[in-house]
């Protein structure tokens, strides 16, 4: 695998290269050219100019938080201060995350572009996964012991693995760690910390080279940072996430693997790392077109990535349930519900808009849930098959790229 | 996609050659009908019967050691768990019909088995093994535990109070049951349905039977006897998740029983038995595809010789890091997959319905 992922990345390398040098020809004397490293290492005096452990953090949050969701002996109480932690508070294992003053849920649904001014949505969607956490706790743990059956709470097994579902057959943990993709990771990254709404605001201070206080870098680079922080921020190598793309995280970094996975995907991965570096490269440079050139691709593959993940496993379920997989068929829509609820903080590229509001989010999922009163056990081919269709629709994939 | 762009291909190439050969002689239709019968009537029942009378024995010399609790009993009830547990490689393939409905594999061995949920559920009592969470306490894995979890063979026979005597009796109970329905359930209604399924569509029974010895093959055979103990599919080597850790020297003949069992299948030999019947590998010859299978029997064979030159393949990950031998045997045994996954059921026209697992 690896040996196969450098000839491409050579000849990336390659035509990036010649596309720079051949658009030196029009800008040389417009401004500094843009200095793009080869992997995502900036410095200023000698010292890394690169900062987003806020990104991590909350990363690692998230990670224990969905562990949390496993767990039947803990309430919602716990579970709750868990995503609203306060500084000092002992909600995680790791000690350093309960000493940050950083929280997940303050950062849920918190994007200048789509929430400064929505403070309606914002508190429904922290309300939707508040009741996710409540859901599991109030219906699902006290019967972590029993069978499920059609309305009934309870185990199920899929394949080798066993599944905790409600009475509608969903994993109240998927539905909250795929949400949360959208939620925190996606809507931070494409409608914040990459948005020229935000970043404008900072031009002056990033053309004087002002740094923030006590720290190496200027607002515009962290906040660049924080949006490459959400998608790599606990790879092993910080600088070039690539080689173990998909292995950091439960979340975005995940799923961008994943979609590298599909052959009709390839090199998105790439994409996305190409167009961070270039970006941040572009804000050294003071080149805002660049950067906002960058932002739009951005906007445009990471909201791929949650397109195709929602049709993919919408598609893997329906094929799990015609065999007569109910294991496996719920675990698929129990994660392709979270894609689905992460589809709303997507955003079209050169627009104001995600690929889907959350209206219409809202109603793709009382159609995949109503069916019969059971939820996922009534659900019919016919519904996964026109919500597949809803949603390749808006992308430029077809459902038989994303479905397998 | 592309997978199924392969398919296409091959099968306009296959039409387009027929069309133009209008002189020579089309190969003659396989009959799946008679193949599948051959194998509900000479290799799957009597496998299962087979399998179905060893837990047989095993409740028997379990009985003596519930009696008495001593190391001759021990000895004799060890036998025959090894004795069932060769068995049951002959059976664990066929994961359709009545097994698929109930889980049998999973519910039968799934490993590496949860040592603690096993003690607990001893102290506690109380145990429901219908439940999916107790796969990993049960079945043959739970047995390797309790019968050689201790350096000290004294030491696992004083273990074996009242309450852990219960517990492997009710292992033993559940085991029986689960075979005892899939067995029935192949004798009264299911042996006819399946036999008579004869078409070629996703659903048919060729088609699923070969859908699930690959998936079987690649995911049980390949991968968790051999692949993920030698660290194929993660960052280390993990020992603990053989079959058969506990006992330490039987992963190997356990493993090669498997494949045996794969092999004949394949050739379509009877259950104890050298005659043999209708098959796929039969059925590639009817499609004039003489080589393929050549080639497929040639490399099941070259794993097992590669096989055969191992140490207990818990020696082999407890000595060697990286366990080359161990990895060479494993890479012999994947080129087995594309000559069955691609090869073989494109000649047949038969569509891959499984894919790699998403892994959460």
């Amino acid at each position: 695998m690896r040996k196969c992922f450098f000839i491409p990345m050579a000849l990336i390398a390659t035509v990036a290269i010649s596309s720079c040098s051949s658009d030196d020809d029009t800008i040389a004397d417009q401004g500094p050219q843009i200095d793009n490293p080869v992997t995502f290492v900036f410095e200023r005096n000698g010292e890394s100019s690169v900062n987003f452990s806020g990104q991590t953090t909350r990363v690692l949050m998230a990670e224990e938080i969905i562990d949390a969701l496993k767990d039947n002996s803990l309430d919602a109480d716990t579970i709750n201060a868990m995503f609203a932690h306060v500084e000092g508070a002992d909600d995680f294992s790791d000690l350093e995350l309960n000493a940050s003053d950083k929280s997940v849920r303050s950062k849920t649904a918190a994007s200048n572009d789509f929430f400064s001014n929505n403070a309606t949505d914002q508190a429904l969607i922290r309300a939707d996964f508040e009741g996710w956490i409540q859901t599991q706790v109030d219906e699902v743990y006290p019967r972590w012991g029993e069978l499920a059956s059609a309305g009934v709470a309870g185990q199920i097994a899929d394949g080798a693995s066993t599944r905790y579902i409600t009475g509608k057959g969903l994993e109240m943990n998927q539905v909250f760690n795929k949400s949360l993709i959208g939620g925190l990771m996606v809507d931070q990254i494409l409608n914040n910390y990459i948005s020229s709404n935000v970043l404008d605001n900072f031009e002056a201070a990033n053309d004087s080279e002002t740094l923030v206080d006590g720290k190496n870098y200027t607002d515009m680079e962290h906040d660049w940072d924080e949006a490459y922080g959400y998608a790599f921020g606990t790879a092993q190598d910080l600088a070039d996430p690539r080689p173990t793309i998909g292995d950091d995280d439960s979340f975005l970094n995940k799923y961008i693997g994943r979609v590298e996975g599909d052959e009709d995907f390839a090199g998105i991965a790439d994409d996305i790392y190409q167009a961070y570096k270039l970006g941040r490269a572009a804000i050294v440079a003071k080149d805002y077109t660049v950067r906002n050139q960058q932002a739009e691709i951005l906007r445009e593959l990471i909201s791929e990535v949650i397109g195709v993940r929602a049709v993919y496993y919408l598609q893997q379920g329906k094929a799990a349930l015609e065999q007569d997989d109910l294991g496996g068929g719920f675990h698929d829509l129990s994660e392709g519900y979270g894609f689905i609820y992460s589809l709303q903080f997507t955003r079209q590229p050169n627009s104001e808009a995600p690929y889907f509001t959350k209206a219409e989010v809202d109603a793709m999922l009382a159609d995949l849930m109503d069916d019969g009163e059971n939820g996922l056990w009534d659900v019919t081919s016919e519904t996964l098959d026109a919500l597949s269709n809803t949603i390749a629709a808006e992308f430029d994939f077809t459902v038989a790229q994303a479905g397998n | 996609m592309k997978k199924l762009l392969a398919l296409n291909v091959v099968v306009f190439f296959i039409f387009a050659c027929s069309s133009s050969d209008d002189s020579d002689p089309t190969p003659a239709a396989f009959d799946r009908g008679v193949m599948l019968a051959n194998w509900a009537d000479n290799i799957i029942i009597p496998s299962y019967e087979a399998f179905s009378l060893s837990l047989d024995d095993l409740e028997a010399a379990f009985g003596n050691f519930n009696t008495t609790t001593d190391q001759t009993n021990l000895d004799a009830l060890r036998a025959a768990w090894l004795e069932a547990y060769m068995a049951w490689q002959y059976v664990s393939m066929f994961e359709t019909g009545p097994a698929e409905t109930i889980g049998y594999r999973s519910q039968m061995n799934t490993y590496p088995t949860d040592v603690q949920l096993i003690l607990d559920n001893i102290t506690n009592g109380g145990y429901d093994f219908a439940l999916p969470s107790n796969r990993d306490s049960k079945g043959f894995p739970a047995l390797d535990y309790l019968l050689y979890g201790s350096d000290s063979d004294t030491a696992i026979v004083d273990a074996f109070d009242t309450a852990r005597l219960a517990y492997v009796q009710d292992i033993i109970d559940d085991m029986q049951a689960n075979t005892d329905q899939v067995l029935s359930e192949w004798n009264t209604t299911y042996r006819d349905a399946f036999v008579n399924d004869d078409g070629s569509s996703a659903s048919a029974s060729t088609d699923r039977m070969v859908n699930d010895l690959i998936f079987y093959y690649e995911k049980f055979l390949r991968a968790g006897k051999i692949g993920i103990p030698a660290g194929v599919f993660s960052s280390t080597q993990e020992p603990t998740t053989l079959e058969a850790y506990y006992n330490g020297e039987v992963s190997n003949e356990l493993f090669q029983e498997g494949l045996q069992a794969v092999q004949d299948f394949f050739n379509g030999k009877h259950f104890g038995s050298s005659t043999t019947g209708e098959s796929l590998s039969s059925y590639l010859a009817t499609l004039e595809q003489q080589s393929l299978r050549d080639d497929i029997n040639a490399q099941l064979t070259t794993s097992r010789t590669a096989i055969e030159s191992l140490d207990f393949f818990r020696v082999e990950l407890e000595t060697n890091n990286p366990a080359v031998d161990m990895l060479a045997a494993y890479d012999e045994l994947q080129k087995v997959v594309p000559l069955l996954k691609v090869d073989m059921v494109s000649a047949m026209s038969i569509r891959i319905d499984f894919v790699d697992a998403d892994g959460d």
